[in-house]
C-alpha cells in the first residue's frame, strides 16, 4: 500500500512522507478492540457506581481516544527532528511534574500518583515515561562516539590533574544511570512500584539500544537480580503498600478478602474463560468481583470473555505492533529517530507484558495499566500522542524513499 | 553528527525483541495453564462466588386420619442466620449475642463462637421460629439501625411441623427432629414420601450480594412432600385413647395399650399406648407420675439419664415394639388348630380335675379350680388350662408349631411402622427342635414365648376373618399436593390359616366367653361380642401382670377386632377384670359409631334404652298420654309443655322419668345425683328413678348377683337436672380370672 501523499511540498516543519500504514492499521485494530473491551468491562462498574449509567466510563474513554487520535495525527505531521527540542524541555517538565505531584494533596489516600485537573486526573509518570525516552534518545545519539568509543573524560582528567584517565564510556553511562535513577526514584516516591520498574526498564532498554557496552548490562543485571531477590525475601523493607503486594504474591492464601481479592478474582475470571471464552459481554466476574475491571485488570475480563484464543491473539497483535515499531526505528534517518521509535515501542511492550503478568499472577500486583485497553483519559491521550511521534518517524522514512 | 542506525543497534533491538517475545510466550503459556489446564477449577471457584444457591424447602406432606382430619401439618416458619464475615465491630458482636440470647433463649457461649467465625459467610442461629418471633427480631434490628445489623442478619423461610391434635395417636404418628426428618412412627416410616424434594434457586450475584442486573436465575421447583391418609379414624382413636387413659388412671398401671382393627382389610382404625405425649413437645415428659419420680432423683447425672429413658419410653409404640407372654388368650389358637386338625371336635370332652401332671410337676387351672367335664365350648369361657394342655399334647409339637407359624407368631406382621419387634426362634419362642413336653404344655396356654400385641390382634382378627390372615397397615393412601392419589394400599391376605368353618365355630365359642365366661365384662347389650381374656405374668417384673383382652364383633359378622392390654395394673389384675371392661366400653362406642345396629335379645330388650318422646308444644294431658310407659313429672301450672328433660330423642330407659315444664320461667327441677356404684342393675335403677334420674346401662347385665355397677357417668353428689340420663357401668367380679 503506497499511500504516500506527495501533494505537500517539502516543508521544514511538517513531515513529508506518508505514515507507516501497517503500523497504523495494527494500532487502529488494537485501539478498536481496546475500546470494545473497555465498554464490556466497564459497563457493570459504571452501572453500579454511576447510578445505572452503564456507558459513563466508555463515553469518556471514547472522547479521549478521539482527542488522542487527533493529537496523534497532528504530531505525526511534525518532523520528528523537532522532538529533540522537546527532549530537552521534557526533562524539566517531567522532573517538575514528578516533584509537583509529591507536594500536592493526595488524590487517592496513600498514593501521590495523580494530579487532579478538575475535569480529569493525570499521572505525571505518563509524561515522565516519554520524557525519559526522549532525553535518552537525544543523549545517546549525541554521545554516540563517547559512549561507544575510547574518549577520555576531560572533566575527570582535569580534576585529577591528569593522574586519572576515565573514559567517557564510563562517565556518560554513570550520568545516564543517575538520570534514570532520578526518574525512577521520583516515581517510587509516588508510591508507584510498577511505574518505577517501568522507568528502570525503559531506561535500561534505551541504553542497551544506544549501544552502551554489554558489560554494563551484566553488572546492572546482577545488581537487579540481587535487589529483586532481596526484596522478595524481605518485602517489609519496601513501603507497606508495596511490601504487602509482594507478600500477597508469594502467599496465595494471604488475606483472600483483601490483598489477594483482586488477583484471585482475576484468576477466576481468566480461568472461567476457558478456550473460547464466555463470549463478548458475558463476563460474570466483572460484576464487582474483579475490582475496577476497566482499569489494570481489564485483561482478565478479556480472557473471560474471549478465552485463551482471544487473549493470545491480542498478545500477538501487541507483539506485531512492537515489531513494526522497531522496524520503523531501524529505518529512521538517524539514531534519535531510531531510539525514539524503538523506545516508544518497547514502552508499550513492557507495559503489556507487565500488565498481563500481574493479571495472571506471575508477578506481584503492582498497578500497571494495559495500553489502549485500560480506562484512563489522559493515559490514552498521551499514549496516542506517543504513537504520533512514532508515526512521524515513519513519515520521514517514507519521505526518504 | 546524525548517524544512521547501525547494524549493532539492529542486532541489539532484535535481542530485546526476542527477549520480549520470550516473555510473551511465557505469558501465553501461563494463560494456557490457567485457562485450559486449571480452567475448570477456577470456573467452579468463580461460580461458588457468583452463584447464590438458595434452597427452597419442600413442604413436608400432611398426615390425615381416615376422614381427612389433619393430624400432622407443616406450616411456614423462619430460619435466622448471620454472615459473620460482614461483622466489622465489637459493638455489633455484642448486640447480636445479646439480641439472640434474649429473643430466642439461646446459649451465649455458642452464639459468641458463631459471631467470631469471621471467615464464615453463614452461621445458622435458629430455625423454626414463628411470625411473632420474626417480627421481634426485625424490631430489634430496626432499633439498632445505626449498627447496620441488617447487613449481617438474614431471615430465610423455613417450615415447622405442627400436630393440631396434640397427643393424638402420638406413638403411632411419631414426630420430626431437626432438618424436618421423621424420628419415629409414621413420620419416620414414610419420611421419604413425606419429605418431598427441596428445590433450589440459583441466581448470579454480584460481589455485594445483589442480583446481577441482566443475568440468569435458574429455579428448580421444590417437589412438595406427599401426604398420607391413614386408616386411623379420629373418632375410634379418640374412644380408644380415652378408655386407655382412664384404665391407666384407675388401675394405676404403668401402661395400657390397645388396637382397633378392621377385620376384613387389616386396616388399623385405632392404635395407642398410654401414657402418650404431645407431639408438639415430644421432649416434655407427659406422665405426671414419671415426672414426680424424676424429681425425686438427686444426682443430676442420673436424673439426666433417667429423663432420657423416660423420653424414649413415652415415644415407644409398645403395641409393636413390646413383647409379652399372651397367656390364656393364646388358647384360642390351640383350640382353632385342634379343631382344624381334627384333634378334637365340638363334641370332644375332657374332664378337668383342676390340675394335670406334666413331666414331673403339676400344672393348675386358676385357683386350682376344677372345671369338670367340658367341651371346648365350655373350656374356652372357663379358660381351662388342663383342657388346652391336653389338646396341645394331643396335637404334638409339630402341629402346634405349624399353627403357631401359620397365625404369624414367628414373623413380623409387616405393619408399616418402624421398630416392630422381630421374633427369634430359640429366643422369643421355642422352635420344634428345642420344644419338650413341658414347653409344649405351657405354650398351649400361652406361656414360654413372647409375642407382640400387634401379632396377637392380627391372629385374633384372622379368626374373625374366616381364617384369612391379613397384613395390618396404617396408611391407606398416599396423596400428592393436589390431593391426587399416588398410591393406595390394597389389603393383603397372607394366608388362609384355618377353614371358614373352624373360624365360625371359634367365633361362636368366643362369644360364649363374653356372654358368660371370663370376658363377660366386655359384654355390650345388643351386640355379639367375641373375645378371650388373658393374664400373663411379667417375667422380668416379678409379681406384676399384663391383663389383656382380644376379641372382635359382631361375632356373627365380624367387623372390628380389639386388643386391650393393661401393663402392671394394681388391685384387680386379671384380663377379665381389668382389660375386658375397657374393651367392652370401646366396642359399645365404636360399634355405634360404625352404624352397626344393635340386635337386642328379649332380656336385653327389657333393659334396653328407647328415645325420649317429643312432648314440647303439646297439651299436658296429651303429653301424658303420649308418654305412656314413662313416669311423667309435670312442673308448673301451664297447660302446654314448653320444655322437657331429657330432651326429645335422647336415649333413656323404657320406664324412665320425663320431667315436663309448662311455664317458660319455670326453674329447672334439680336433684343431687346419688351414688350408683356397687349396685345391681335393679338396685341402681330404683335408686336413680327415686332421685328423679334415668340410668343407661353399660357393660354386662347377665342375671345373677355377681354383676355390680362400678362407675357412673355423672359423679355422685353433683346437682343435675331431674330426668337427666346417667350412664352406669356394670361388671362381673365372678369367674373373670383365667
Amino acid at each position: 500500500m503506497a499511500s504516500a501523499k506527495k501533494k505537500k511540498t517539502s516543508n521544514i516543519f511538517f513531515a513529508k512522507g506518508g505514515m507507516d500504514v501497517t503500523f497504523f492499521l495494527l494500532l487502529m485494530t488494537i485501539v478498536t478492540i481496546g475500546l470494545v473491551m473497555l465498554f464490556s468491562a466497564s459497563y457493570t462498574y459504571s452501572y453500579y457506581n454511576r447510578n445505572g449509567d452503564s456507558t459513563y466510563i466508555f463515553r469518556r474513554q471514547l472522547l479521549f481516544t478521539l482527542l488522542g487520535l487527533a493529537g496523534m495525527y497532528a504530531i505525526s505531521r511534525i518532523r520528528y527532528e523537532y522532538f529533540r527540542l522537546a527532549a530537552v524541555v521534557g526533562v524539566f517538565v517531567s522532573v517538575g511534574l514528578l516533584l509537583l505531584v509529591l507536594v500536592l494533596p493526595e488524590y487517592k489516600p496513600g498514593f501521590k500518583r495523580w494530579i487532579n485537573l478538575g475535569f480529569t486526573t493525570f499521572q505525571p509518570s505518563e509524561i515522565a515515561k516519554i520524557g525519559l525516552i526522549l532525553i535518552l534518545a537525544y543523549l545517546l545519539e549525541k554521545d554516540y562516539k563517547s559512549v561507544t568509543g575510547k574518549v577520555p573524560s576531560d572533566l575527570v582528567f582535569r580534576i585529577s590533574n591528569g593522574k586519572i584517565t576515565v573514559y567517557q564510556s564510563f562517565t556518560k553511562v554513570i550520568l545516564y544511570g543517575l538520570l534514570i535513577i532520578v526518574f525512577a526514584g521520583l516515581v517510587y516516591l509516588e508510591n508507584h512500584l510498577s511505574g518505577t520498574v517501568l522507568m528502570l526498564g525503559i531506561g535500561i532498554i534505551m541504553m542497551f539500544l544506544g549501544e552502551v557496552r554489554y558489560k554494563w548490562f551484566v553488572v546492572a543485571g546482577g545488581v537487579i537480580l540481587v535487589a529483586v531477590i532481596f526484596l522478595v525475601a524481605n518485602p517489609h523493607v519496601l513501603e507497606k503498600y508495596a511490601g504487602e503486594r509482594i507478600t500477597a504474591w508469594l502467599d496465595k492464601d494471604y488475606d483472600p478478602t483483601g490483598a489477594r481479592w483482586q488477583t484471585n478474582n482475576s484468576l477466576y475470571a481468566i480461568g472461567s474463560g476457558g478456550f473460547l471464552g464466555a463470549g463478548l459481554g458475558q463476563s460474570k466476574q466483572k460484576h464487582l468481583y474483579v475490582s475496577e475491571p476497566q482499569n489494570d485488570f481489564i485483561f482478565s475480563i478479556v480472557c473471560e470473555e474471549l478465552g485463551f484464543v482471544g487473549a493470545s491473539l491480542i498478545i500477538l497483535l501487541f507483539a506485531l505492533l512492537v515489531y513494526r515499531g522497531i522496524h520503523i526505528g531501524l529505518r529512521a534517518n538517524d539514531r534519535f529517530g531510531a531510539l525514539l521509535a524503538m523506545g516508544i515501542s518497547f514502552q508499550i511492550g513492557i507495559q503489556v507484558a507487565l500488565n498481563i503478568a500481574v493479571v495472571s499472577d506471575l508477578i506481584p500486583n503492582t498497578g500497571i495499566s494495559l495500553p489502549f485497553f485500560s480506562a484512563g483519559g489522559t493515559s490514552i491521550f498521551i499514549l496516542l500522542c506517543e504513537m504520533g511521534m512514532l508515526l512521524s518517524v515513519s513519515r520521514s522514512n517514507k519521505a526518504k524513499e | 553528527m546524525k548517524k544512521k542506525p547501525t547494524r549493532n543497534m539492529s542486532l541489539r533491538s532484535h535481542i530485546v525483541f526476542a527477549g520480549f517475545c520470550l516473555f510473551l510466550l511465557v505469558l501465553i503459556g501461563n494463560l494456557f495453564w490457567i485457562q485450559i489446564v486449571k480452567g475448570e477449577e477456577y470456573r467452579l471457584k468463580a461460580e461458588k462466588n457468583q452463584l447464590s444457591d438458595t434452597v427452597v424447602n419442600a413442604h413436608r406432606g400432611t398426615i390425615y386420619d381416615s376422614n381427612m382430619k389433619i393430624i400432622a401439618q407443616s406450616a411456614s416458619a423462619w430460619l435466622v442466620y448471620i454472615n459473620p464475615s460482614k461483622i466489622s465491630s465489637e459493638e455489633q458482636k455484642t448486640l447480636l449475642v445479646d439480641g439472640f440470647a434474649e429473643l430466642f433463649e439461646l446459649d451465649r457461649e455458642t452464639l459468641e463462637k458463631k459471631v467470631n467465625r469471621s471467615e464464615s459467610g453463614y452461621e445458622k442461629i435458629i430455625g423454626k421460629i414463628d411470625n411473632s418471633q420474626k417480627a421481634q427480631l426485625e424490631e430489634y434490628i430496626k432499633a439498632h439501625k445505626d449498627q447496620k445489623l441488617s447487613m449481617i442478619v438474614g431471615i430465610d423461610p423455613d417450615t415447622k411441623r405442627y400436630y393440631p391434635l396434640g397427643s393424638f395417636a402420638s406413638t403411632v404418628v411419631g414426630f420430626t427432629g431437626s432438618e424436618d426428618t421423621g424420628r419415629s412412627g409414621l413420620e419416620l416410616q414414610y419420611n421419604t414420601q413425606l419429605t418431598g424434594k427441596s428445590g433450589r434457586i440459583i441466581t448470579a450475584k454480584n460481589a455485594l450480594a445483589g442480583d446481577m442486573p441482566n443475568d440468569y436465575a435458574t429455579t428448580y421447583d421444590a417437589t412438595q412432600g406427599y401426604s398420607l391418609q391413614l386408616t386411623l379414624d379420629e373418632v375410634i382413636q379418640y374412644y380408644l385413647e380415652q378408655q386407655l387413659a382412664q384404665a391407666v388412671e384407675e388401675t394405676q398401671a404403668k401402661y395400657a395399650y390397645g388396637i382397633v382393627m378392621d377385620i376384613k382389610t387389616g386396616a388399623i382404625l385405632g392404635m395407642s399406648t398410654m401414657p402418650d405425649y404431645d407431639l408438639n413437645y415430644p421432649y416434655t415428659i407427659s406422665s405426671s407420675r414419671v415426672l414426680e419420680e424424676l424429681e425425686k432423683i438427686e444426682d443430676e447425672q442420673k436424673k439426666k439419664e433417667e429423663k432420657l429413658n423416660a423420653q424414649f419410653s413415652q415415644w415407644r409404640n409398645r403395641v409393636i415394639s413390646d413383647t409379652y407372654e399372651p397367656g390364656s388368650v393364646f388358647k384360642l389358637f390351640v383350640a382353632a388348630a385342634a379343631l382344624e386338625e381334627g384333634i378334637m371336635t365340638p363334641e370332644t370332652t375332657y374332664d378337668c380335675s383342676g390340675s394335670i401332671k406334666v413331666a414331673n410337676y403339676y400344672q393348675h387351672c386358676f385357683n386350682h379350680k376344677s372345671h369338670g367335664t367340658q367341651t371346648v365350648a365350655q373350656a374356652l369361657p372357663n379358660s381351662c388350662n388342663t383342657f388346652f394342655i391336653t389338646m396341645g399334647q394331643r396335637m404334638g409339637k409339630e402341629k402346634f408349631m405349624k399353627y403357631f407359624k401359620a397365625f404369624g407368631f414367628t414373623e413380623k406382621t409387616g405393619i408399616d411402622l418402624p421398630s416392630e419387634s422381630v421374633p427369634v426362634a430359640g429366643k422369643t419362642y421355642y422352635d420344634v427342635d428345642r420344644m419338650g413336653i413341658a414347653e409344649l404344655s405351657s405354650a398351649s396356654f400361652g406361656q414360654t414365648f413372647q409375642i407382640t400385641p400387634i401379632q396377637m390382634i392380627n391372629a385374633v382378627a384372622c379368626i374373625g376373618n374366616g381364617g384369612k390372615l391379613m397384613t395390618p397397615y396404617l396408611v391407606s393412601k398416599i396423596l400428592d399436593e393436589n390431593g391426587n392419589i399416588v398410591s393406595e394400599t390394597t389389603p393383603t391376605m397372607k394366608r388362609q390359616v384355618i377353614s371358614e368353618g373352624t373360624a365360625k365355630l371359634m367365633a361362636e365359642y368366643m362369644e360364649q366367653v363374653v356372654v358368660w365366661g371370663t370376658a363377660k365384662n366386655a359384654y355390650v347389650a345388643g351386640y355379639h361380642i367375641a373375645g378371650k381374656t388373658g393374664t400373663s405374668e411379667k417375667l422380668n417384673v416379678p409379681g406384676e401382670n399384663i391383663a389383656s383382652f382380644a376379641g372382635f364383633a359382631p361375632a356373627n359378622d365380624p367387623k372390628i377386632a380389639i386388643l386391650i392390654a393393661v401393663d402392671e395394673p394394681q388391685g384387680l389384675t386379671t384380663g377379665g377384670a381389668v382389660a375386658a371392661p375397657v374393651a367392652g366400653r370401646i366396642f359399645e362406642n365404636v360399634l355405634a359409631y360404625l352404624n352397626i345396629d344393635p340386635q337386642y335379645n328379649d332380656e336385653e330388650l327389657a333393659k334396653a334404652t328407647v328415645t325420649a318422646p317429643n312432648l314440647v308444644g303439646k297439651e299436658v294431658s296429651k303429653a301424658k298420654l303420649e308418654a305412656a310407659g314413662f313416669t311423667v313429672k309435670v312442673v308448673g301450672g301451664g297447660s302446654t309443655v314448653v320444655s322437657q328433660t331429657p330432651a326429645a330423642n335422647q336415649p333413656m330407659p323404657k320406664n324412665g322419668v320425663v320431667v315436663v315444664y309448662t311455664e317458660e320461667t319455670a326453674q329447672k327441677e334439680t336433684a343431687t345425683v346419688p351414688d350408683l356404684t356397687n349396685l345391681t342393675v335393679s338396685e341402681a335403677n330404683r335408686i336413680a328413678v327415686n332421685a328423679g334420674f334415668n340410668i343407661k346401662i353399660s357393660g354386662t347385665t347377665q342375671s345373677g348377683g355377681e354383676v355390680l355397677s362400678y362407675k357412673q357417668s355423672v359423679a355422685k353428689d353433683t346437682v343435675a337436672d331431674q330426668g337427666s340420663v346417667i350412664t352406669v357401668y356394670f361388671r362381673s367380679s365372678v369367674n373373670v380370672q383365667d
